[in-house]
């Protein structure tokens, strides 16, 4: 492996402007891994009888003797890929994230980030994003278990832009990548020119207030909840964390140094996310006191050692509290602190 | 095709089966004795398989110990991983590392780990140690192999006990839809596993049957009659058209008489005492 680490660092957006979009992270992904085929002939795609939800039948369509669909067997699947990968082959296994972070999370762990074998895993219905389909099809620990796995990096693409640049630093950065993916479409908000590199951010508003942290979907609660605040006469910074597992820590550092607030916002349970994550991070500065003596304020918002439930995705959001609302309320209570 | 086709037909001389037979006694010695300095590991699964393991390192397999990553090697995948002391001395005898080396099983940053690890092994394809995985990375490796079109043969050792594993018939399923021929799974059917008989703890009979309805084809041997262990594996490194699986009915233990066929043995190092009477018995079958 001749390929290094990249040095991840924030880049602030030419232009930030949610657009609606019909392309669901899962689409733009694997719309990504079609074209990518074209110029890199040496990877084969795994997938378990869900490649019509995960769209990674496009690939299958193009390259049929590249694609290997192994039936309902996420457990065989995904050592299969490890199998093929053995001897350092680039192998992509594409499914639901309950199923391939959970049900297959020993395979994961023990014989793909062991032997640091570059094993890609797409993973769609992360978090709430599958909030139609219930609990079953919720991903809200995959961050978790994944992020705690040694050798393994962690992507949250929030739009079609990003996942298609999560792809790419997939394929580039060596051994085992795992990128979590949305079931529904949401907006777009980067414009096609945007790069995206292993351990980078992207500050999508400035502002010295409270430092607003979030990744993939509830980005874009992020962003509103920041307008609200705006009306109030606070200024939010808010930044995408699209790179969960390494992150960018000498953004988030030097923007909590700033603004003295930050507040964590994630679509996954509270507990072993990317909030305690940071947390542990802030704390690891001299215990909490930094910027020559003063206190950061903290707080994380996510599923509150809960489970979620089926229901319209804006709805249930809002009920387990990472709505633009609750990042907007979170905020202010958090500075009442002060 | 001309080269398989003469291996096929060739007979197999007294004088090859007495050489391997002589071997196998050489690994069973090696494995007692390293499990016996280290305190720990697994002296049944691991005597119970030594000659389907001596047939392969010293007759089957094509690798080469100076390159052990050579792409077009055979590929062997340990799925019983607990069993490793005899694949390790298999590797060592073969000249994968020194034999000298055999005496830091499990021992602190040694390369020979409790459980086979790829990374740090020479001649390890795969790391196992969690039953049912190795055959299904078995799986991937044979996909592989037929998708760069190479003649390599991937062959899996399984444990009985590790038919249990619902992965397995994943595994065994996927074999069959993608006609991998190029794949050869041996099952180390001795019968016993840590809390028991298989037959009791969990019934995995008829496996033959079972493996013939996942479109394999299947032999049963018995698997410490050397001639036959050879004669088969030849039958299946030379056979086309489906996966292979020998079912090789084998005793735990074999070769030493108070580990033959007795659950404690399963993962037990043997005392100073008993190590005396493994060996001589097992030297004692030299003659």
């Amino acid at each position: 492996m001749s390929r290094t680490m990249e040095k991840g660092s924030a880049t602030i957006p030419v232009k930030v402007e949610l657009r609606k979009t019909d392309s669901p992270t899962r689409k733009s992904f694997s719309e990504r891994m079609v074209e990518y085929g074209e110029l890199d002939k040496s990877f084969v795609v795994f997938e378990s009888d869900i490649g019509y939800s995960t769209y990674s039948y496009l690939f299958g369509n193009k390259y049929p003797d590249r694609y290997y669909n192994m039936g309902i067997a996420e457990l065989g699947t995904m050592a299969a890929a490890a199998g093929f990968a053995a001897d350092g082959r680039t192998v992509i296994v594409s499914g639901y994230g309950v199923f391939l972070t959970m049900r297959a999370v020993e395979v994961v762990r023990s014989f793909i980030c062991y032997p640091h074998l570059n094993v890609k895993i797409l993973s769609s219905h992360g978090g709430l994003t599958a909030a139609i389909d219930g609990v079953t099809h919720q991903a809200t620990e995959d961050i978790a278990y994944m992020s705690t796995l040694p050798e393994m990096k962690v992507l949250v693409p929030c739009d079609t832009v990003s996942a298609r640049g999560a792809f790419d630093i997939a394929m580039r950065t060596p051994g085992p990548v795992f990128t979590r993916l949305m079931r529904d479409p949401l907006w777009d908000i980067y414009s096609a020119e945007e790069t995206f590199v292993l351990g980078g951010s992207k500050i999508l508003r400035k502002g010295d207030g409270i430092t607003l942290v979030s990744y993939g979907d509830i980005v874009f609660q992020a962003l509103e909840a920041a307008e609200t605040l705006r009306s109030k006469g606070i200024e939010a910074e808010v930044i995408d964390m699209y790179s969960v597992k390494p992150f960018d820590a000498e953004t988030l550092l030097a923007s909590a140094r700033k603004t003295g607030a930050v507040l964590v916002a994630e679509n996954h349970q509270k507990r072993n996310g990317l909030g305690y994550e940071i947390a542990t991070f802030l704390l690891k500065q001299g215990g909490g006191l930094v910027d020559g003596g003063r206190r950061i304020l903290f707080d994380n918002l996510g599923l509150d050692d809960t489970f979620g439930e089926s229901g319209n995705y804006f709805k249930v959001i809002d009920k387990y509290g990472i709505s633009a609302r609750a990042i907007a309320e979170a905020a202010e209570g958090l500075l009442r602190k002060r | 095709m001309v080269q398989e086709k003469i291996t096929q037909s060739s007979e197999i001389s007294k004088e090859k089966i007495k050489q391997l037979k002589e071997t196998a006694k050489q690994v069973r010695l090696h494995i007692v004795k390293m499990i016996h300095k280290a305190q720990s590991g697994h002296p049944g699964g691991s005597l119970s398989a030594a000659d389907i393991m001596t047939a392969l390192y010293f007759d089957i397999l094509t690798v080469d110990p100076k390159n052990p990553r050579w792409p077009d090697r055979d590929r062997f995948v340990l799925s019983k991983g607990h069993a490793c002391p005899v694949w390790y001395v298999c590797l060592a005898l073969r000249g994968f590392f020194p034999v000298e080396e055999l005496d830091t099983l499990r021992q602190f940053e040694s390369r020979l780990q409790g459980h086979p690890v790829s990374t740090k092994t020479p001649g390890v394809d795969a790391t196992t140690g969690s039953l049912g995985i190795g055959f299904a990375q078995a799986i991937g490796m044979a996909l592989e192999g037929k998708w760069l079109k190479k003649n390599y043969k991937v062959y899996a050792l399984l444990g009985d006990g590790e038919m249990q594993e619902g992965v397995i018939w994943e595994a065994a399923a996927s074999a069959n839809k993608y006609k991998l021929d190029n794949l050869v799974a041996i099952i180390d059917n001795n019968n016993l596993q840590n809390d028991g008989f298989t037959d009791s703890i969990m019934p995995i009979e008829p496996l033959d049957k079972k493996f013939e309805a996942f479109g394999w084809t299947t032999r049963r041997i018995d698997g410490h009659n050397m001639e036959q262990v050879l004669t088969t594996l030849r039958e299946a490194k030379a056979h086309r058209g489906s996966p292979f699986c020998i079912i090789a009915q084998t005793v735990k233990g074999k070769g030493v008489s108070f580990m033959e066929n007795v659950r404690g043995w399963h993962g037990k190092p043997p005392s100073d005492q008993e190590l005396a009477q493994a060996i001589q018995e097992i030297e004692g079958g030299l003659k």
